[in-house]
């Protein structure tokens, strides 16, 4: 028997606080890859492809945006692009979709075990981007394959912070929406109309100069089109992999970078700020 | 119990308050909160646990008992971290782990182990740590075949069996431990109660919420008294579970009880008292129990009958019998008196028990004053056998011999 005291927990109107950190011990990481693993696992547990599909749904996504905008819009935008900007696009939509519902699916957990909760919407948004770099292995074959690709040392060293900086807006997003969801249930349907809203205003299954070329008609509405932060993001994440596509630097499509940190701290504190209460409302 | 003498409590609050806003049914929308601001609906608040102030040293446990929605709950929740108190706070000292999140956590389409693994994350056992347990773990929950299963196809107790095994892994400074010993079969309760003496040897702090009396007497060092959101009483195990059973459970308590009677004749002070002649609540199986009965009668009575039923706390007659029957007759009775009930050995098993008490005339025509299930007390099983009843057998080894015919004992 110790007189070690180990941990000490304080819990008052502001929160509970654990010192020192699982952070710190470590503990919170083992948390962190656990849960994770129980993302990735029970995600596929069920289905007979399993991790397939994973791949298998952007691909059929690109297929049908491709062959309908040519149909409809009679736009040629390079299936190339269209690929990459559906793959990231599913990227961030499982990750607003899923993170928003990381807290209340998880009700057990948060009204009974004291953990850093956000690691519930960290958990899922790590695990749809390990989906996600599955599928980024698949996209790079069918560009190389179908002639696209650009392989310049500069695009693939760009390529890791345009991931880190698309991962940073999901989590942000995630924690927003996993934090409001638990305050106000309804928040799933005005997100669902919003997403597929935003699915148009951003450059998925078109491109920087498709959206130019529509904005061109009426001045002044350039600028706003990088209020996106998938605008920035996805003509970066083009520039980095594909042949001719270039970013198209000024301050508005540099200030847009900027969207993710920016996002993701605003979820940080808006997070810290709705846990306490928590397991009142679940 | 309080082993190394270290002053620092484990567990120590001030203050600490829980309100709740109630909002109405189901979950809150925006649509809803909308809707309320504009009707000008304020939601009702109520106080779940209002200023409690306390400190639990070192190595104690505590029996945290109380009516349904008397803040155990919420109390314990406090001192897990998992609830933000309103007021006050609370500082808990070494590692806590709550028995109350029984299988948090697992996940239906991950097998035993994997699972296993996951909860021991989440508990904050150290993965190293873990995989050395992991072994220990599926010994304790005994379902080693099972363990590559998974858990969807899991019983209820098997679901359990495994959630206890990890959290027993867990080796807290602090348990907390909510209600979850009622569920498993009877072999794995007394392994759960086993492992949480070990903790009470080992020096770990243990905050113990339970509607079993008898366990709660058995377990804890001291029992706080829980009723509306307040800590009501503070002491000894035995007293304070005495005056929970008068104040909140018997008489106006959440038992459902009855009284009634021309109370020519009436019962007017009733004690339950154990061997030493000390009111009791809890008793125990084998031991004697004694009901003292003074009663009053204004007018003289002829050949009154007195008479007494037993039944389970959820409602099982188990035994009845008066006066008459028994073959006692009271000729008359006028002014007071006191007549006793004595139950020896008591051979009711481990749990809660409701006595009815009746004061009626020879012909059964006039009931002077009759009360239903109005004194609760609970028995405490401490002869290893298992049931209902304890039943009088013998076992006889070898070959029978003549004229050895066992006498059979008297029967109340």
């Amino acid at each position: 028997m110790s007189v070690d005291l180990g941990a000490v927990l304080v819990n008052d109107p502001r929160g509970a606080r654990v010192s020192p950190s699982p952070w710190r011990t470590g503990a919170g990481w083992d948390m962190f890859r656990a849960l994770v693993a129980r993302e990735l696992k029970g995600r596929y547990k069920g289905s007979v492809v399993g991790f397939v599909w994973a791949v298998l749904v952007p691909l059929f996504m690109a297929g049908i945006y491709t062959v309908f905008l040519r149909i409809l819009a009679g736009q040629r935008v390079a299936i190339e692009r269209v690929l990459v900007g559906v793959f990231a696009w599913q990227y961030t939509a499982q990750c607003v979709q899923g993170g928003m519902l990381a807290v209340t699916s998880n009700a057990n957990l948060v009204k009974k075990v004291l953990f850093p909760r956000m690691l519930l919407p960290a958990s899922a948004v790590a695990a749809h981007l390990v989906q996600y770099l599955v599928s980024v292995v698949v996209q790079t074959v069918l560009l190389a394959a179908l002639g696209g690709a650009e392989w310049s040392l500069r695009g693939w060293l760009a390529w890791p912070l345009v991931v880190a900086g698309l991962t940073a807006l999901n989590l942000g997003l995630a924690l927003i929406l996993s934090a409001a969801h638990v305050h106000l249930r309804d928040t799933q349907h005005l997100v669902g109309v919003l997403l597929s809203a935003w699915f148009f205003v951003s450059p998925v299954m078109y491109d920087l100069e498709f959206a130019s070329a529509v904005v061109q008609a009426r001045p002044g509405w350039a600028p706003w089109l990088w209020l996106n932060p998938l605008m920035s993001l996805f003509t970066a994440a083009r520039a980095c992999l594909l042949k001719g596509a270039a970013y198209p630097w000024s301050w508005a499509s540099a200030a847009s970078l900027a969207w993710p940190a920016v996002i993701l701290g605003v979820g940080v504190l808006v997070f810290r700020r709705a846990q306490r209460h928590f397991a009142d409302l679940l | 119990m309080s082993g190394n003498g270290s002053t620092i409590p484990a567990i120590e609050a001030e203050g600490l308050g829980k309100r709740y806003r109630v909002r109405g049914i189901g979950p809150p929308t925006l649509f809803g909160r909308v809707r309320d601001a504009v009707r000008g609906h304020a939601p009702a608040e109520f106080w779940a646990l209002r200023d409690a102030t306390f400190a639990v040293p070192r190595g104690r446990t505590i029996g945290v008992i109380g009516p349904n929605g008397a803040g155990k709950s919420s109390l314990l929740g406090l001192v897990a971290g998992t609830i933000t108190p309103t007021t006050g706070r609370v500082v808990a000292r070494g590692r806590i782990c709550s028995l109350l999140e029984l299988g948090a956590g697992f996940h239906p389409d991950l097998t035993g182990l994997e699972n296993i693994q996951l909860n021991g994350a989440v508990l904050g056992i150290p993965r190293d740590e873990l995989r050395r347990r992991t072994d220990r773990i599926i010994e304790f929950s005994g379902l080693d075949r099972f363990i590559g299963e998974p858990v969807r196809h899991y019983s209820s107790g098997m679901y359990v069996r495994l959630a206890f095994a990890v959290a027993a892994e867990a080796e807290p400074d602090i348990l907390l431990v909510d209600e979850v010993l009622a569920v498993g079969d009877v072999a794995f309760q007394l392994k759960c109660l086993d492992r949480i003496r070990r903790l009470q040897r080992e020096g770990r702090t243990l905050l113990f919420v339970s509607h079993a009396l008898q366990t709660v007497e058995e377990f804890c060092d001291e029992v706080w008294l829980l009723h509306g959101g307040r800590i009501v009483a503070q002491g000894e195990p035995a007293p304070t579970i005495l005056r929970y059973i008068r104040e909140y459970m018997g008489e106006g308590g959440p038992v459902y009880t009855q009284e009634f009677g021309t109370r020519e004749a009436e019962m007017a002070e009733v004690r339950l008292e154990d061997e030493r002649g000390v009111e009791a609540a809890v008793f125990e199986t084998g031991r004697p129990m004694t009901v003292r009965i003074r009663w009053r009668a204004p007018r003289r009575i002829e050949r009154p009958v007195f008479g007494y039923s037993i039944k389970t706390a959820n409602g099982l007659y188990l035994h009845g019998s008066n006066t008459q029957i028994a073959g006692v007759e009271i000729p008359a009775i006028e002014g007071e008196g006191e007549v006793r009930l004595t139950f020896d050995p008591l051979r009711l098993m481990e749990g809660h028990y409701l006595l009815s008490l009746s004061f009626h005339s020879w012909d059964h025509a006039r009931q002077f004053h009759r009360r239903e299930d109005w004194y609760p007390f609970a028995v405490r099983n401490r002869t290893g056998a298992l049931g209902l009843v304890a039943l009088d057998a013998r076992w006889t080894v070898g070959e029978e011999r003549d004229g050895g015919a066992p006498q059979p004992p008297p029967v109340a």
